[in-house]
């Protein structure tokens, strides 16, 4: 049986679960920006290691990760290990809730690494990107969710699983 | 007197989250582990009235840490966290005797309804 998400349902589905979580984790509402993250970002990646192939990574500016881990600690003042800590926080919840959203769709049960966070832009190395969907918070900062798959499969499109 | 709550979660923000919502309540987190590992080796020592355990973790995970401590401990009362909320998870969880799920992220009323379910049986 083919477990296969086209491109645009997953961009879709992907796009809704980002800002549905964003706004419950964080009280940040993103919408759909042009520019890419500045000169000061973080990163946070996780790959799927059952289930799926692919890999997301999640690269935003600093100063949005500070709001996010001020709201989401409830604190003024934010260190840098609250931002790692919140950020990979905020992609474990957002993961599983893409997990969720594929096994409804697939009926594959997926899933997925502990998230690492990066400071700076990060690409893991075997896979390559497929789409990147960018956002703007409101604030003059900016964010972008990629999806990665493994490099041979680039011109496969959409989201396979490993149990088809 | 308040019931004695002990998280399991390899981030500290969850720590934080739930401290700051069972703030005033009937409910007082006494103890946090940052692993499956550390949750199995103090378990009988804090003797928690109930533990919220997350299931993505490094090394065992919340699943493995709540099967351990449940054929130890058979009394113990085990709400699983998490954001994988689906039949597969939930089925996953049941099994184990797992006495309640929420789904992260949660608010103030679903954490204390889930703690009250699990106390309640």
């Amino acid at each position: 049986m083919d477990k296969a998400i086209p491109e645009d349902k997953l961009r879709e589905g992907l796009d809704r679960i980002i800002r549905d979580v964003t706004q419950a984790s964080a009280g940040i509402a993103l919408v759909p920006g042009e520019a890419k993250p500045g000169n000061h970002i973080c990163t946070v990646h996780i790959g799927f290691r059952r289930g799926f192939h692919s890999s997301l990574t999640f690269r935003a500016d600093a100063a949005l990760f500070a709001r996010m881990a001020q709201s989401m600690l409830k604190v003024e003042q934010v260190t840098p290990e609250d931002l790692e800590d919140v950020g990979k926080e905020y992609f474990n919840v957002l993961c599983g809730h893409i997990a969720t959203a594929l096994y409804k769709a697939t009926n594959v049960s997926a899933r997925f690494s502990v998230p690492s966070f990066h400071w700076g832009s990060y690409s893991p190395k075997d896979h390559t990107e497929q789409f990147v969907i960018r956002y703007s918070s409101g604030q003059n900062e900016a964010a972008e969710l990629v999806h990665h798959i493994p490099a041979p499969q680039a011109e496969n499109g959409g989201i396979q699983s490993s149990q088809t | 007197m308040a019931k004695r709550v002990m998280v399991v979660d390899d981030s500290r923000v969850q720590e934080v989250q739930i401290r700051n919502l069972l703030e005033g309540t009937d409910y007082e987190v006494v103890h946090y582990c940052r692993s499956g590992e550390d949750a199995l080796a103090v378990y009988d020592q804090v003797n928690p009235d109930v533990v919220t355990m997350d299931i993505i973790m490094p090394g065992m995970d919340g699943l493995e840490t709540a099967q351990a401590i449940l054929e130890e401990y058979p009394e113990a009362k085990i709400i699983m966290v998490s954001s994988l909320a689906y039949e597969d998870t939930f089925d996953e969880a049941k099994a184990i005797g797992a006495k309640a799920f929420i789904d992260k992220p949660f608010d103030q009323e679903q954490l204390l309804a889930a703690l009250n379910t699990a106390l309640a049986e």
